[in-house]
């Protein structure tokens, strides 16, 4: 029997189930950059540009020619300060997903933790070094809260979190909504008012050297929490019993771990991070809060955190990529002349081929051992030989 | 030669990841024998015939269905070839009625005012009623699955086989479920079917069943065929070196008992389920260090229900748990753990292990939070896999790549010696085993039970609680048989033969005394 020296190839190159860890997700991206590719060329544009101008809009390639005191590096500041609440938001996905629960909260989770951390502290005149640690740590809470009460509810009455954590994301924009519209409204803007720049948690327009720049201060504390993340699965007790309750909740409880209090745990975690995406978002990046809308980075964040294998490294660059491709596409638009949506039908074919992933990954497993038993079954057929 | 056989298998093997299930295996079955196939767990039984059912694809070799070469590619192709499978677990609808279960997929219609069709379910009852009378397996058509026990849900797979017309059965361990009376019965009902002309293949490892009602066995271990033999002029003692490749003991050697004071004191317990309905009712007893305590009984009378409370994983309704003078009633699963429980739970798979973490961890479940395993809340891994290689070398388990191994590719024996040693090892007063052999090939039961002894004769209590009357009867001192909640018999093991427990079992004989 003859395998095909393509398929032999690229059954190579996706590698054993470790390595597919890192290759199915590669592919995933691979493949959609080949169907997005398709797209350009029935649109008549050239993908190559396309591509390079998403990599040029986010400060990873030197465009053409700059504006006054900008350059790929403001270009790049501008991209991490986005990239933040991604971040945040796919880790606080992940952290869910490791104990078997599904925190589609996130979003509704980020803007109340942003409403919060505005109302309180936005518009006060508290000083910087007091100002930017209080609103990460109410952000903090705020989530933390929040989630817990979505854990809490799935202990005590087995409410499903799908149903409650929905069910919260409706009440926070509207509720949100509300008081955006009658206490905080910008009259021309129609979004809350700015924050004051010392509750701001991205420095903006700062003057570095001859440029301009954005500066988030999030992505310190988004790295470290990935860090401690990492740690908290792979080392920790508590992660441990996080990881055990996520495969075998029934195991779990007989070895004593105490299941319900997990269960809260989990989510005020998880809720932690969606919180700190809120405010490294409305309080960071955006500096204000937009009535009537919940913003995707929260919905976003379970794909992402679904390429990344729901692993903190991953995570990273999952959440990097999605961030490049949607920054870019501003950039993208004015050089190639197509709509800049063709950026979020990238990213969603990433999505989208991101969650096959399992499939893909079956298929390729089928196909090496099919590869490896005619292998095997050659080799013997010689041996046999031989020896005849 | 294909024409003596009617299914004939060449040169079979089948991998799976890690292990060859199936090793280059030919066999021929003849119509209308009764062919069992024997071997220890993970010895590539349930695979082989999985095959011929079209559950899996064989990786090499042929399959021959009446002289014809045939690809069975999925189990409707089998059903095609006559070819009927009774699996271990039944695959049946709670509840639909035992008619509905048998005719699903191939629904008889009838058109209502000559246009809307809809299920015959009328004639399909009475369809179902002829078939049970002629083979002699009774059953209500019109009853829900809900409601009946495991030995007519078992009649209700094999006719669910005979109404697609299955010629060939495959029976996959069969009376692991049932009590001495209902095996009988069932042996009597595949006597029937062959000489109603029906081939049977049995995968069994129940040397006496085989003994009962085969023509012939094939012998397998390791994935291998080691022989095919003539039941009748065999012995069982040779079918069991056989299979498991070497010399075995079929009894158990017991010394005898030295009771010490009570462990475990269990009064008035009562136990509800999920429902609120009372599964366990009013039962009290104590064991013994030292003693062997066995709970017999048919399945689901309550027993696993009191292995649960004991260890904290259902609450007690009322009544009370004492473990050596400590009142632990309303501990939790941890607290009677560090007091002094351990629990070899029914379910294996789905409660005693993380399928998908590896063996270290498996092995390290009950020790994870505290030291050597843990320091200030941070994990030990080197510690892990120290132990677990120590207890891997200790109890004989065997994997893959050792400490590393992933518990789901591990054989059901293996999984199950895991669990015992990581059990054993907690150095608790009190063991629990609930169906601590089901499934297991003899090596492994052997091995088992020899542990269960030397339990007790450290001094331990342990309370046993087994379907299997054998074991129940080869290791307990004391019996207490359990029908429908409630205790109705304790007595001393010695003073109860085989047949009175049967008897208690199906709650013939009443309260005495």
């Amino acid at each position: 029997m003859k395998v095909n020296p393509l398929k032999r190839g690229f059954l190579f190159l996706m590698g054993d189930e470790k390595r597919q860890r890192i290759s199915i997700p590669l592919f995933a991206i691979v493949l959609s950059l080949l169907a997005g590719s398709v797209v350009l060329l029935i649109l008549g544009k050239n993908p190559l540009v396309a591509f390079t101008s998403f990599l040029q809009g986010s400060g990873l390639l030197p465009k053409a020619s700059y504006a006054g005191k900008k350059s790929m590096l403001t270009d790049f500041m501008s991209l991490v300060n986005a990239w933040t609440p991604m971040l945040f938001a796919s880790l606080s996905v992940a952290v869910a997903f490791k104990s078997g629960l599904f925190n589609i909260g996130v979003s509704g989770q980020m803007l109340l933790s942003g409403l919060v951390a505005t109302v309180t502290v936005g518009y006060s005149d508290l000083p910087a070094v007091v100002a930017k640690p209080l609103v990460v740590i109410i952000g903090m809470a705020v989530g933390a809260a929040v989630a817990a009460l979505i854990g809490f509810l799935k202990h005590k009455w087995n409410i499903n979190e799908v149903v409650s954590a929905i069910m919260l994301n409706y009440i926070f924009r509207y509720a949100g909504s509300f008081v955006i519209k009658y206490y905080l409204a910008d009259p021309v803007s129609r979004q809350s008012k700015a924050i004051n720049a010392s509750a701001r948690l991205s420095l903006m327009d700062t003057p570095v050297g001859d440029l301009k720049m954005e500066i988030p201060l999030g992505i310190v504390l988004a790295l470290v929490a990935v860090v401690l993340v990492q740690f908290l699965f792979q080392k920790m007790r508590l992660g441990f019993e996080f990881r055990a309750i996520g495969a075998n909740p029934k195991a779990a409880r007989y070895v004593g771990i105490n299941v319900g209090r997990n269960l809260v745990v989990t989510m005020a975690l998880s809720g932690a991070l969606a919180g700190l995406a809120g405010v490294t978002y409305y309080l960071g990046y955006y500096g204000s809060i937009q009535p009537d809308v919940l913003i995707s980075t929260g919905f976003d964040a379970i794909a992402v955190s679904l390429l990344g294998n729901s692993n903190p490294i991953g995570i990273i660059f999952s959440s990097f990529l999605i961030t490049v491709i949607d920054k870019g596409s501003t950039y993208m638009s004015s050089t190639v002349g197509v709509r800049q949506e063709i950026s979020s039908l990238i990213t969603g074919l990433i999505l989208l081929f991101a969650a096959c992933g399992a499939f893909f990954s079956y298929l390729i497993n089928r196909s090496r051992q099919r590869a490896r038993d005619a292998l095997a079954q050659s080799t013997s057929a010689q041996g046999k030989g031989e020896q005849a | 030669m294909s024409d003596e056989y009617i299914v004939e298998m060449r040169h079979i093997t089948k991998r799976f990841p890690g292990i060859v299930a199936n090793d280059d295996i030919s066999l021929g079955i003849k119509k209308g024998e009764i062919f069992v196939l024997l071997g220890e767990n993970g010895a590539g039984k349930s695979t082989l015939m999985s095959m011929l059912f079209g559950m899996y694809e064989p990786d090499e070799g042929e399959i021959y269905v009446r002289g014809k070469k045939e690809h069975i590619s999925s189990p409707n192709y089998a059903t095609r070839l006559n070819i009927g499978m009774v699996h271990q677990h039944f695959k049946l609808v709670q509840n639909y009625t035992i008619a509905e279960n048998i005719i699903l997929g191939i629904e008889p219609k009838v058109r209502l005012g000559g246009i809307l069709p809809v299920v015959d379910i009328k004639g399909s009852n009475k369809r179902i009623a002829e078939l049970s009378a002629r083979y002699g397996l009774e059953v209500d058509p019109t009853q829900k699955i809900e409601d009946v026990n495991v030995s007519t849900q078992q009649r209700v797979e094999i006719l669910k086989m005979l109404y697609r017309e299955a010629e060939i059965l495959i029976f996959d361990e069969p009376t692991a479920v049932l009590t001495p009376q209902e095996i009988d019965f069932l042996l009597q009902i595949i006597r029937n079917l062959r000489d109603g002309g029906k081939t049977i293949i049995l995968i069994t490892h129940k040397l006496e069943e085989i003994k009962q009602v085969a023509d012939r066995c094939a012998i397998l271990n390791r994935g291998r065929l080691i022989d095919v033999l003539d039941v009748p002029s065999t012995s069982t003692q040779t079918m069991a070196n056989l299979m498991v490749g070497r010399e075995v003991d079929l009894t158990v050697e017991k010394n005898p008992a030295n009771f010490g004071p009570e462990v475990l004191k269990v009064s008035h317990l009562t136990v509800k389920n999920a429902d609120h309905f009372p599964v366990v009712k009013d039962v009290s007893f104590s064991v013994r260090g030292g003693e062997v305590f066995a709970i017999a009984g048919v399945s689901g009378n309550g027993q696993t229900e009191i292995a649960d409370a004991i260890a904290g994983m259902l609450e007690a309704e009322e009544g009370s748990i004492t473990l050596s003078g400590q009142d632990i009633t309303h501990a939790t699963v941890r607290e009677r753990e560090e007091a002094g429980v351990a629990y070899i739970p029914e379910d294996r798979q789905s409660v005693g292990l993380i399928l998908d973490f590896d063996l270290a961890d498996n092995l390290g479940l009950k020790n994870y939070y505290r030291a050597p395993f843990c320091n200030r809340g941070i994990l030990n891994r080197a510690e892990f896999l120290r132990y677990g290689k120590e207890l891997i070398d200790r109890y004989d388990i065997r994997s893959g790549q050792g400490v590393q191994t992933v518990v789901r590719s591990m054989s059901g024996g293996n999984q199950q010696k895991a669990i015992i040693a990581r059990e054993i090892d907690q150095d608790c007063a009190l063991m629990i085993f609930v169906q601590p052999t089901r499934g297991l090939d003899i090596g492994a039961i052997e091995n088992i039970h020899r542990q269960i002894l030397a339990e007790r004769d450290k001094g331990r209590a342990v309370l046993l609680i087994s379907l299997e009357l054998d074991e129940i009867m080869a290791l307990a001192d004391t019996i207490g048989v359990i029908y429908n909640g409630e205790l109705l018999k304790t007595a001393p093991a010695d003073s109860l033969t085989t047949n009175e427990v049967g008897q208690f079992m199906m709650g013939v004989k009443q309260h005495e005394g």
